[in-house]
């Protein structure tokens, strides 16, 4: 009847909350806050520093100055780096969940093989990668040259850079959006199929008409980690091409104006403001979409 | 039960929580007197082995001499990611002696409007930096190299350790005797030179394409030499009066001459050459030439002891007068925090530093050119290859230039950016790049 006692008992729940609420808005919603504040003054990373309202004036900086070109290229590499991503990635882990999912001999060993690029973090992958896709010695060169004749220069090409950081983006990532399609389809009751199956659906039909409506759960959650996560992708840049040769996005021209930029704040958190918006707008969007594909039987 | 369960776990978790504050606590209290009453100098420099080992030598000779005080030195990654943890360290007053990676830029002139301040200015503007002027130490340098690397407001406010040349082409020797060749002293003869090298089958030259900021090496000498006739600075101020520009004809020379080498004489794929192993193509004798600093020379000789290696500036135009002079810059130069936890002991530590017996074990590390005068280096590089060319020391573009804010990756981080010329970039001619460059320009004119 009162699961939390009576009387100012009452009360204890509540103010257990409050140590968490309080490292939360200390540590995580202050500064967010903070950040759309300061997009619109002229703050400087210098102790002691005063800073002024300056309206709009760092939005209008970001596009309307010397470099706006560079901002909209920046916008529009993060758009494409998310759609490629979330749709390759979450298309390519599905396809092998459900492989994986027909009770294959060694199934474990894949599933490890195919998540152990996730547990080696970004230096490593770039190492790897940096070492595969070596212009001069690397094996893959070597590979391209026997196919094909043809020689690139990878990480340090104007034009096919940008597709290799996708590219190992997703074979870094693959692995956990596969996990999480894997649950979903373990999830699923096997007496759905035999009801299918007596009723004479194709493989296929039962794909699309058992499987996929009760593992869009996972859809969901898969779409969202992606689109967040490729948006917000900085690090596998910076460790490859470090933003040369076209490969700026959003997220790195953020770290790089805060961190090796000038002393301004104000800049780069408007730039971060526009960000979050970017992002706000396609998770709605998707989560919508997404979310109506959802069903229970 | 499962309520139960969790009162279990999360008691067991609290306690666990608890015991470890506890014990971190007890571990604090027995550490600290452990430390004695020495006096901590915090130092904040980057990874360079040479150097590092130097100033590790410096500062064990200087806890023998002064036990009272104990040397924190503290090094970092290279170029920004040192950038990163200067600003951070600074702006936390948590740094005594913080080097920085060349001597003072030029700041804002009354011909530049809007331009960007240099983060050094900002700091001594608000207060960080310590005023070094009235410090005995000083004077143990030369002058001229104070005024211009070290000087603000007509105060002293760092320590340039040492000049280098960024301008030159490391060479072969056995390569250039082998084929009768000898060093350029006219850009026509260093044509001809490379054509010479290639109908032998010897790859001209090898640069570290893939970090990008090597291919701007040669260009400092081409721009010294040619922009305003050889006053860039009189080029510089001209392209804020509007005077000249980024595609007037000296400026587009300058790209056209970097492209007719990257087209022509630069080993195959050097956009994919990182800096770390540049100098190992050269050492072991896959090219001819290495476009590095003259920094970079204890690497070279390590890479191959038994090389034997000069070092040449590259001639930009036909004048071989004006071409016999190296383009560089003031290195590693130290600034001590106003308000750090100890300036008491980073003057202390500066002036230790500077005796020139301490002196000189760092610039001989470094392979500095010294600023400190009658400092015997007694290094054949220096001596015979570079201070011969050293009678017209002009500080490179990077360094005077005063760049507009927000202005365009291909002018950005003061460089003319030729890793946008074809094949790997995306403009066709020199003339192309100039265009955008000078478009750029006026686009981050201050409104």
């Amino acid at each position: 009847m009162y699961p939390f006692g009576k009387g100012f008992n009452r009360f204890i729940p509540l103010l257990l909350l409050l140590i968490p609420m309080a490292l939360y808005i200390v540590f995580y919603f202050g500064p967010s806050i903070l950040t759309v504040i300061y997009s619109f003054t002229d703050v400087k990373n210098l102790p002691g520093s005063t800073y002024q309202f300056v309206g709009l004036d760092n939005y209008k900086d970001l596009f309307f100055s010397g470099n706006s070109g560079e901002r909209w290229r920046s916008i529009i590499n993060t758009l494409i780096f998310m759609f490629v991503v979330t749709i390759v990635q979450n298309g390519v882990a599905l396809f092998i969940a459900v492989i994986i999912n027909q009770r294959l001999k060694g199934d474990y060993f894949y599933r490890a093989v195919f998540f152990l690029p996730v547990v080696l973090g970004v230096a490593v992958v770039a190492l790897i990668w940096g070492m595969m896709f070596d212009p001069l010695n690397g094996p893959v060169n070597r590979l391209y040259d026997v196919l094909f004749g043809y020689q690139d220069m990878f990480f340090g090409s104007f034009t096919h850079a940008f597709g290799y950081i996708i590219f190992v983006q997703i074979w870094m990532y693959m692995g956990y959006s596969m996990l999480i399609f894997l649950a979903g389809l373990q999830s699923v009751p096997k007496d759905l199929y035999e009801a299918g199956h007596i009723d004479g659906t194709s493989k296929w039909q039962s794909f699309r008409h058992i499987t996929f409506p009760l593992i869009a759960p996972s859809f969901t959650v898969n779409m969202l980690l992606s689109i967040i996560g490729a948006m917000s992708t900085f690090d596998i840049i910076l460790a490859t091409t470090d933003g040369r040769f076209n490969t700026r996005t959003m997220a790195y021209d953020v770290y790089k104006e805060t961190f090796r930029g000038s002393l301004e704040m104000g800049l780069p958190s408007a730039l971060s403001v526009i960000q979050f918006l970017i992002i706000l707008l396609f998770v709605v969007v998707a989560v919508r979409q997404t979310r109506k594909r959802e069903v229970e039987y | 039960m499962i309520k139960k369960l969790s009162a279990v776990l999360l008691a067991g978790a609290l306690t666990f929580s608890l015991t470890a504050c506890g014990g971190s606590s007890d571990s604090v209290d027995k550490e600290t007197p452990a430390k004695g009453d020495k006096k901590v100098i915090k130092i904040l420099h980057w990874k360079q082995d040479n150097i590092n080992k130097a100033v590790e030598e410096i500062n064990k000779k200087f806890e023998e001499k002064y036990p009272e005080y104990k040397v924190e030195y503290t090094t970092t990654g290279p170029d920004d990611e040192f950038k990163q943890a200067q600003r951070a360290r600074i702006t936390a007053n948590d740094v005594d002696v913080l080097a920085d990676l060349s001597g003072m830029r030029l700041s804002p002139q009354e011909w530049t409007p809007g331009a960007k301040v240099p983060d050094w200015q900002q700091w001594i503007d608000t207060g960080l930096i310590a005023d070094l002027s009235g410090q005995a130490f000083i004077k143990n340098y030369n002058a001229n190299d104070i005024e211009k690397a070290g000087t603000y407001n007509d105060k002293v406010y760092a320590v340039p350790t040492g000049k280098v040349a960024m301008s030159g082409l490391f060479y072969n020797k056995e390569i250039f005797e082998q084929n009768g060749l000898s060093v350029p002293k006219t850009w026509s003869e260093f044509i001809k030179l490379n054509d010479a090298l290639k109908a032998k089958g010897i790859t001209p030259i090898v640069v570290a394409g893939k970090d990008v900021w090597p291919l701007k090496l040669p260009v400092f000498a081409l721009q010294a030499k040619i922009l305003g006739g050889g006053d860039q600075q009189k080029w510089i101020e001209g392209v804020w009066k509007g005077e000249t520009a980024y595609n007037d004809d000296e400026a587009v020379e300058v790209l056209d001459k970097m492209k007719t080498i990257q087209d022509n004489y630069m080993i195959d794929g050097f956009m994919g050459i990182d800096y770390a192993t540049a100098p190992s193509y050269f050492a072991t004798g896959k090219a001819a030439m290495l476009a590095d600093g003259s920094w970079d020379a204890p690497t070279v000789a390590a890479a191959n002891p038994e090389l034997k290696f000069g070092y040449f500036p590259l001639p930009a135009t036909e004048d071989a007068a004006k071409n016999a002079s190296f383009v560089g810059k003031y290195d590693v130069t130290w600034y001590a925090a106003e308000k750090g936890p100890n300036k008491e002991g980073a003057l202390k530590w500066l002036e230790f530093f500077s005796e020139p017996e301490n002196y000189t074990t760092f610039v001989k590390a470094a392979g500095f050119i010294p600023t400190q005068d009658n400092i015997q280096t007694e290094s054949d590089f220096i001596d015979n290859e570079l201070t011969p060319y050293l009678g017209d020391f002009e500080l490179a573009y990077e360094i005077m230039m005063i760049n507009r804010q927000n202005i365009g990756e291909h002018l950005a981080a003061e460089g003319v950016h030729t890793e946008f010329l074809a094949p790997g970039g995306l403009y066709k001619t020199a003339k192309e790049l100039a265009d955008i460059q000078q478009k750029e320009w006026e686009a981050a004119a201050p409104k």
